[in-house]
């Protein structure tokens, strides 16, 4: 039995430890926000926080989890994901959406760690979560909003 | 916290701003009376008591902002409160057809082109109905009645009520045979620059999205593919023993299409599964099959007479005559779309019936292929269209591949089944952009007058065999082989322009801009070489050559706004100028080049797709397409050896990313021409931009796609 919370909610689940965090929320918890988008860590949809530390949870074991926090993108505590939400809708960043929730995720965890990024931090912490509608200028000015406080 | 327009700016440190330059009225905008080609305006959208009012809309969302530009024309007309409105996807029915078309359906960019009229009509006529209850109601004139945020106003005795009081009384009323639409100074939406719905934007940015892998339905499983990575190749046997034994796997079925699909409780647990399963291929002469071989055979036919796709003027006598002739050939690789959400089709085979949920572009066609699978009447599948985790034209599939693969998973089954591709499925499996070998000349006179043009297309036909074959494949050639080359808009003297398209194995569709992907490179890389030959500036020489006044407006602008005639000597600069699905964009591309490397900087942009109605939305495809264009001019290549794609994951199909974001300026010129699309005329401008920005940094023409410099 592995326990572990999501958004402050206790879970614990009986399933083979190797099961990546990704399909526990997707399939176990019904938690949908988080996107499966490659399954090999290669494009950021499916980011989250365990702890404070955004990862990838298509690749990352649900037994890492065990005793730990998950944040996603269906928190409605996280002071760093609100804020990105707000200056997501307000800089009119999503297109298809369909990796936004890995983008706000992977921003949020840059911001908890550098509460005031420069571009270039923006762009090095962001540049392995692939968006293919390219809404890129809009997620750096999005972040860069937030940044400023 | 809601930010205007104005803050929006203001707060943007890397922003693209979009700025009108003109706004010429169309004249068919004018205030007017239609004929209401809509009989049933009530399909369209639901009001409740309450004063809910709910838009039911015929296109897909797959990005481009198609419900918020739609919604926006029958809010405006309406009269409804834009903030309040919510959107439903429309059922498969007649009646959502495309406007002159037999189906539902999104592509070739044509949502707000086909529609938007349509869209206003409905508002317009729904605002009339209600106007006619509530005069007989109040017993006035509907003249005297006034509408605004969904609420019928009596001026004569100031009582206010709202549309939701009289929806059961405009559900018995006959639509208007002819409606007027609102005068421009009336508009309170179309022509504003407007951000996504917010119900929409929300949505995607709390997770609440619903797109087609997020289906849930009771008593639901999901199934994982075994395919076969030799394109052609068919099943010979399987064996599942093992597979069976594994935690949660309920079934593992061979696929009427040479797949294997293992059904399980969680798609994880059928995923993992597919390696205990053993399966043997007849691969035969497919496996021999490689792209390298393929591009020799095309190049081959370079040297050959191919089919004719324009052939005017004497153009043996112009190339005699010649003061100068410049040449290039050209490589465009297969390119997989690659679109963010993995391929998938949940659908339920129930026991007279059938439920389908996924996000498609083509609606009609792939309740059809239900039906017709199942052997139900059409009426008898329920198709249901989630958001589309984009597309770029692979969730419009002729073929139907990944839909009829979840048709056949859930064939027979008890369950409502999730048929998901993997992202190894989703690069490997095909249904690529074609890859072309492409060649042109051009030969000019002494003043810079263009003589005469030879090119030839050579590329696998990507409507052949498909339903879009009897008016798209023509005389052996595919009418994406010509699109954007035989129809340019340069004054040339003579033409020999031929094209032909070898078979291969090997699934091809249209990739976002389809043929204008290849030949606005073709067009645009060799007007930029005569313009060198012509020793003219690149600007100046497209303006004296082109007949069409509007591209010539979008030029100045690029050339203004990038300070074009003064601009860095140390910088690449490039321009390109292309039309399609009916709306033009020029751009000048910025390019920096270091070592071997280069960096797109910025892109200035000019759009006239006739009227932006609503020009923000406009900006972000701009953006998009920039972006999405960038990763294939620099990186995405898929190639075949031993019959099978060399990539399966973007460690190696590479795309574009944050770090090749250039900052882009966009501005808008609204013609008051026909109103065209807006998802794809970004696409195919930029490859050219770039290229001919590198030759101006380098001195060298780069024309082989993806373009690396050593």
């Amino acid at each position: 039995m592995i326990q572990f919370t999501v958004n402050d909610k206790a879970y614990s689940v009986d399933v083979a430890e190797d099961t990546p965090i990704l399909w526990i929320l997707r399939e176990h918890l019904n938690l949908t926000g988080t996107k499966f988008g490659c399954g090999a860590a290669q494009c950021g949809a499916c980011t989250v926080l365990l702890g404070n530390e955004a990862i990838r949870s298509c690749s990352t074991p649900i037994s890492e989890a065990n005793g730990k926090h998950i944040t996603t993108i269906e928190t409605t505590k996280d002071k760093e994901v609100k804020a990105l939400q707000y200056a997501w809708v307000a800089e009119d960043v999503a297109q298809c959406g369909y990796c936004q929730p890995g983008q706000i995720m992977n921003a949020a965890s840059l911001l908890k760690k550098n509460p005031h990024p420069n571009e270039a931090q923006i762009i090095d912490a962001m540049r392995g979560n692939i968006c293919r509608c390219g809404t890129y200028n809009r997620i750096k000015s999005a972040i860069a909003i937030v940044a400023k406080g | 916290m809601e930010l205007t327009r104005r803050d929006f700016l203001k707060h943007s440190s890397f922003v693209a701003s979009a700025f009108l330059v003109s706004f010429i009225v169309p004249q068919k905008a004018r205030a007017q009376m239609v004929d209401n080609s809509v009989p049933e305006p009530n399909a369209f959208i639901q009001i409740t008591k309450k004063n809910e009012i709910t838009f039911f809309l015929p296109q897909a969302e797959m990005g481009q902002g198609a419900y918020t530009v739609l919604a926006m024309c029958i809010a405006d007309e309406l009269d409804a409160k834009w903030e309040d409105v919510f959107f439903e996807p429309a059922p498969v029915k007649e009646l959502f057809n495309i406007p002159g078309m037999p189906m539902m359906l999104t592509g070739g960019s044509n949502s707000v082109k086909t529609r938007h009229l349509q869209m206003r009509q409905i508002g317009a006529s729904i605002r009339a109905m209600l106007k006619i209850a509530a005069a007989k109601y109040w017993k006035i004139s509907a003249d005297l009645i006034q509408t605004k945020n969904a609420i019928l106003t009596n001026t004569k005795t100031k009582e206010s009520l709202p549309y939701g009081f009289f929806t059961d009384v405009i559900k018995l009323m006959k639509a208007p045979e002819k409606v007027t639409l609102k005068e421009n100074s009336e508009l309170t939406l179309i022509g504003k620059p407007t951000k996504r719905h917010p119900k929409e934007a929300w949505a995607k940015v709390m997770g609440h999205t619903q797109f087609g892998i997020d289906v849930r339905l009771p008593h639901m499983k999901y199934a994982a593919l075994i395919q076969p990575r030799v394109f052609g190749a068919t099943l010979k046997s399987f064996d599942a023993t093992v597979a069976l034994k594994k935690p949660g796997i309920l079934k593992v079925k061979q696929l009427a299409n040479h797949k294997i699909a293992i059904i399980a409780e969680k798609w994880w647990q059928a995923k993992e599964a597919i390696n205990d399963v053993v399966v043997e291929w007849n691969e035969r002469d497919f496996a021999k099959i490689s792209s390298k071989d393929l591009a020799k055979e095309y190049e081959s036919y370079l040297d050959k007479e191919c089919l004719p796709m324009r052939k005017d003027g004497n153009v043996e006598e112009a190339f005699a005559n010649a003061h100068k002739v410049v040449k290039a050939t050209f490589k465009f690789p297969f390119l997989a779309h690659a679109a963010m959400e993995p391929l998938n089709c949940t659908v339920h085979h129930q026991k007279d019936s059938a439920f389908m949920s996924m996000g498609g572009q083509f609606q009609t066609l792939y309740r059809n292929k239900c039906a017709e699978i199942y052997q139900l009447p059409p009426e008898k599948v329920q198709y249901y269209n989630n958001y589309l985790g984009s597309s770029f034209g692979r969730r419009g599939t002729p073929s139907a591949d990944f839909v009829i693969d979840s048709i056949y998973a859930a064939q027979n089954e008890a369950w409502p089944v999730m048929t998901l591709w993997s992202r190894e499925d989703d690069i490997k499996m095909g249904s690529y952009r074609p890859m072309y070998r492409n060649s042109a000349e051009m030969a000019i006179d002494k003043e810079g007058n263009i003589l005469g043009f030879k090119a030839k297309v050579i590329g696998q036909s990507m409507t052949k065999g498909t339903i879009f074959e009897s008016f798209m494949f023509k005389e052996g050639i595919d009418a994406t082989h010509k699109e954007g080359l035989t129809d340019h808009q340069y004054k040339v003297g003579s033409h020999d322009i031929q094209g032909f398209c070898p078979d291969s194995p090997i699934p091809l569709l249209w990739l976002r801009s389809v043929g204008h992907t290849q030949t606005g490179p073709l067009v645009e890389g060799i007007i930029d070489q005569a313009a060198v030959a012509a020793n003219m500036d690149p600007i100046d020489f497209r303006i004296k050559n082109l007949q069409n006044p509007r591209f010539v407006e979008l030029l100045k602008s690029v050339a203004k706004q990038s300070n074009w005639y003064k601009r860095e000597k140390n910088s690449g600069y490039g321009v390109a100028v292309v039309e399609s699905f009916g709306s033009i964009v020029a751009y000048v591309a910025k390019v920096k080049v270091e070592n071997s490397d280069y960096k797109v900087e910025k892109i200035w942009a000019a759009v006239d797709c006739g009227l932006a109605i609503n020009p923000l939305n406009v900006e972000n495809q701009i953006i998009s397409a920039v972006n999405f264009s960038i990763g294939i001019t620099k990186y995405s290549e898929i190639t075949i050896k031993n019959g099978e794609a060399e990539q399966s994951n973007f460690y190696d199909y590479t795309v574009s990313t944050i770090a090749d974001t250039p900052e882009i300026h966009v501005e808008i010129i609204n013609s008051g021409e026909k109103i065209g699309g807006m998802g794809e005329p970004g696409v195919p401008p930029l490859f050219p931009a770039v290229a001919n920005a590198l030759f101006d940094a380098t001195g060298k023409r780069y024309t082989s796609y993806p373009i690396r410099l050593s």
